[in-house]
């Protein structure tokens, strides 16, 4: 149970500033998830707080205790990798109590605490097998039933589904979304997924290029992003966005609007052609080809009649256009 | 396989059989040969069997002296392997997981040792001043340190392949640095571990040069030195100088059966690497 | 505070050893070589010894016959090599077990071949001369002729390292993928121009590897020129290694220490030019 305040955290590789001065509070017992594109230092900020990296300049707090000197172990801190680390040459059994073995508690302890989070996990028919003898569900279950017995006061996750298949990482979110029911811990988890930020977030930090972007509920972020990145970030597909000459016909910078806003009829603001139509089902998404915008993005029913280059005209959903 | 592979195959292996396997038959038989037979030196059918009785007869030669070579012998292959395990994988750990300046200074410290031949007398002056000439110990520590660029190599380059999420899943779990490196990489270097082990200790087990020179004396023969004095010794006792070859071939041989694979990979990794 | 989890007081058992048996002797080494020494006193001389290296007969033949012997096992032990490992790679009847009889004397004692070869090269009663006899030849004296002795060495020594290069060689070999074969004999190529066209080009990673392996292990060469010659007849077949033990058991230390530092020096000046010549043409392939 702790709360986690990054004040100034900043981080350079030699002459590479990676991450460039972060304030962040994170609440006790919330699931923050760090989103952003690949390379924009979301791991490091991980590893910053775990203790992996040391900062260049900032301090952390992990429940109130200045901690950014201090071991990763000493930290009340657990991470889950994203290749789970798992120790290969030691049994699910082993891997689950290898901390506490370090800690010195008593073997039969050890057992008791190994046989408990495994039956929470349904891990006890592995508690056998080496890692390798077991599925990528199977170790990601592993690797947090690792976590767990540690007892932390904050979960640090780095991408832990990258490594599943489409169906097993929806089934894991579900699972983790429920572990932090479940614990109510502060958890921390890293992603570059925004599917996996909007779905499992109390808060989403939006990262780009070392810096925040934007701090928020999933729903803060879909209706008001704060910036035409974030704009174009959260949300799937994503939103159209217009910069430039046509921007400043529109009287701004960046001109946007979500696809689900877009409203297609027989008349309205923008004539188009259609150039190719995806068929999802209940949904379907119709890229247009509209004059003096350029290309424009528009969802609409999974019955829509329209067929690759008929004309149609797209309108904006009022008080749902972007102006920054 | 085709008729071209066959014959091929048959013409190199009479040829092989006559240049490779020829002189190790010539040893086998000289050593059971009676001694009259063997100061013949030629490659005949042996007349006698007398194994046993030459057997005998070497090992109980100058008071025993064989047994005391080969117990001195293991004794410094068994220490000097131990300690190019321990500290080759400790040295290759940080080297390979650490990234500094002092890195080139060891990485210079390696190839030296590969390259530079060793400067004899002034390593006796230094064992002299320590106390460790002439000693088991002095042989172990010499066998350590013209051994260990080669496990250093080795261990690094093998080291590259073990993820560094481990070493820090560890740190997190609470783990020491002494304790994440034998208790998490240690046991998964055994590959290379087992390879080493087998390498270095046939070429400790055969070294002659340096118990030559940093060895000295009676009660420290090892048993390529014992050989080699041995030659003078039998100069008319051809049978008991090859049952001493033999009794010497035979330990790598033993070792080639089981580790035939492990020889193999330690020679190409660290050769096409180096 | 926060330590590394890589500390580098694990270098120091290593380092110790390394550095008082290995790296302290070899900085000493260039000056005892400038000393007349005798283990406990050591007065300057200069140059003299170097110079008496130079000018003494028997110490000069030495150094050109390690020369001689490096380059030619080198020589041999690559050429031989890379044909052993392409016929033992080339799916011939008894594959595996030619690769481990040529293998095998790798792993002899170096003492217990020479000693045995000593006894096969014996001029009259040797088995090479008697087989030489046999076809009607009149063998030579392989080790008592002061003209071949060191030959008749470097012989024994490509019998018994030539297994190390195949096998360098075979792993090279495998590395190389089988589409450029496929591709040569699409292209027409006959056995022999895939040879030299794909093999000899794509395996020189290997090649690198053997030649300066066996040439660092020729230049070092002692233990079976020891057990075949003791550098003889006469000097004829000394090198540096053995000339540097000769002048130690005769006392010699400064000039024994000189030596050493020669053939420190005769490694450098063949190794890294050679190190360096190979790394640069690696970047133009
Ligand atoms: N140890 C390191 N040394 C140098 N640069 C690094 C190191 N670790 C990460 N970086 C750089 O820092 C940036 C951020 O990396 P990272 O935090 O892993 O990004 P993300 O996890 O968001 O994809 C990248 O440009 C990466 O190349
Ligand atoms: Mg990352």
């Amino acid at each position: 149970m702790a709360e986690v305040v990054l004040k100034g955290i900043r981080k350079s590789f030699g002459a590479v500033d990676v991450i460039k001065g972060i304030d962040l509070t994170i609440r006790d017992g919330e699931f923050c998830v760090f989103v952003g594109p690949s390379g924009c230092g979301k791991s490091t900020l991980l590893r910053i707080i775990a203790g992996l990296e040391t900062a260049t300049g900032g301090t952390l707090h992990i429940d109130g205790r200045e901690v950014s000197k201090a071991e990763p172990s000493e930290r009340g801190i657990t991470m889950v990798f994203q290749s789970y680390a798992l120790y290969p040459h030691l049994t699910v059994r082993q891997n689950i109590g290898f901390g506490l073995s370090l800690a010195k508690v008593p073997k039969d302890e050890i057992a008791r605490i190994v046989t408990a989070t495994a039956a929470t996990l349904q891990l006890e028919k592995l508690l056998d097998r080496k890692p390798k003898e077991l599925s990528g569900g199977q170790r990601q279950r592993v690797a947090i039933g690792r976590s767990i017995v540690r007892n932390p006061k904050v979960f640090l996750f780095d991408e832990p589904l990258s490594n599943l298949d489409a169906s097993l990482r929806s089934q894991m979110r579900i699972e983790i979304t429920e572990l932090h029911a479940k614990l109510a811990t502060t958890m921390i988890y890293v992603t570059h997924d925004q599917v996996e930020a909007m779905t499992m977030a109390d808060k989403i930090v939006v990262l780009n290029g070392g810096t925040i972007e934007q701090v928020g509920s999933p729903m803060e972020l879909y209706n008001a992003p704060a910036t035409p990145f974030v704009a174009g970030f959260i949300g799937s597909p994503k939103m159209n966005l217009y910069e430039g000459k046509l921007a400043q016909e529109m009287g701004c910078q960046t001109y946007g609007i979500r696809p689900e806003h877009v409203l297609l009829g027989a008349e309205g603001r923008w004539q188009g052609r259609v150039k190719h139509v995806e068929h999802l089902g209940a949904d379907a998404i119709v890229h247009l080809d509209v004059e003096g915008l350029g290309s424009l993005v528009a969802r609409t029913t999974g019955d829509t009649g329209l067929r690759p280059g008929g004309d149609v005209w797209a309108s904006p959903q009022p008080g749902k256009e972007f102006r920054y | 396989m085709t008729r071209r592979q066959y014959w091929t195959g048959i013409i190199a292996t009479v040829l092989a059989l006559v240049i490779f396997v020829v002189p190790f038959v010539f040893i086998a038989f000289t050593a059971v040969k009676d001694k009259a037979q063997a100061s013949h030196l030629d490659f005949t059918w042996p007349l006698q069997f007398l194994f046993w009785q030459n057997l005998v007869d070497v090992v109980s030669t100058r008071n025993y002296m064989l047994l005391l070579a080969y117990f001195n012998s293991s004794i410094i292959t068994v220490g000097a392997v131990a300690m190019l395990i321990l500290f080759g994988a400790m040295v290759g750990y940080v080297l390979q997981r650490r990234q500094s300046r002092w890195n080139k200074v060891i990485f210079g410290c390696v190839l030296a040792g590969l390259i530079i031949p060793p400067a004899v007398v002034p390593t006796i002056w230094v064992m002299q001043g320590l106390g460790l000439f002439k000693t088991i110990w002095g042989m172990v520590f010499i066998q350590v340190a013209y051994g260990l660029a080669f496990s250093v190599l080795l261990y690094r380059s093998f080291i590259a392949t073990i993820p560094r999420d481990l070493d820090e899943a560890a740190r997190i779990d609470g783990a020491r640095p002494l304790q994440i490196f034998l208790r998490v990489i240690l046991p998964l270097l055994k590959p290379v571990t087992v390879t080493l082990i087998v390498v270095q200790s046939i070429a400790i087990f055969n070294d002659f040069t340096n118990p030559l020179y940093y060895l000295p004396g009676k009660e420290n023969v090892t048993v390529q030195l014992t050989l080699f004095n041995f030659q003078s010794q039998f100069s008319t006792q051809f049978n008991l100088l090859f049952m001493n070859i033999l009794l010497v071939t035979i330990p790598p041989l033993i070792v080639f059966i089981f580790f035939n694979r492990q020889i193999v990979a330690g020679m190409t990794a660290g050769a096409v690497k180096g | 505070m926060q330590r590394s989890p890589y500390p580098y007081w694990f270098v120091l058992p290593a380092a110790v050893v390394f550095v008082t048996l290995f790296l302290v002797p070899t900085v000493a080494s260039l000056w005892f070589s400038l000393t007349r020494w005798d283990l406990y006193t050591a007065s300057f001389i200069g140059l003299d010894n170097f110079r008496q290296f130079f000018s003494e007969q028997n110490l000069t033949l030495g150094l050109g016959n390690t020369v001689i012997y490096a380059v030619l096992t080198s020589a041999t032990k690559t050429v031989c090599g890379l044909l052993l490992a392409v016929l033992l790679t080339s799916g011939i009847w008894g594959q595996s077990f030619l690769r481990t009889v040529v293998f095998f004397p790798v792993l002899v004692s170096t003492i217990g071949v020479g000693i045995t070869f000593t006894v096969l090269m014996h001029p009259t009663k040797g088995l090479f001369n008697v087989g030489l006899a046999a076809i009607g030849l009149h063998g030579p004296g392989w080790l008592t002729d002061a003209s071949l002795a060191l030959y008749s060495v470097a012989l024994v020594d490509l019998w018994k390292g030539v297994g190390l290069a195949t096998l360098i060689y075979i792993a090279g070999l495998a590395a190389i993928s089988p589409d450029y074969y496929e591709a040569a004999r699409i292209d027409g190529a006959t056995r022999v121009q895939q040879f030299w066209r794909v093999t000899v080009p794509l395996v020189q990673p290997a090649t690198v590897t053997v030649i300066t392996l066996s040439l660092i292990g020729g230049l070092r060469s002692f233990d079976l020129i020891w057990a075949m010659t003791k550098g003889g007849p006469g000097f004829s077949s000394d090198v540096l290694a053995s000339v540097i033990y000769k002048q130690y058991q005769a006392g010699f230390y400064g000039l024994s220490t000189a030596g050493n530092v020669i053939l420190f020096a005769l490694i450098a000046t063949i190794i890294l030019p050679l190190t360096w010549w190979f790394n640069r043409k690696e970047v133009d392939l």
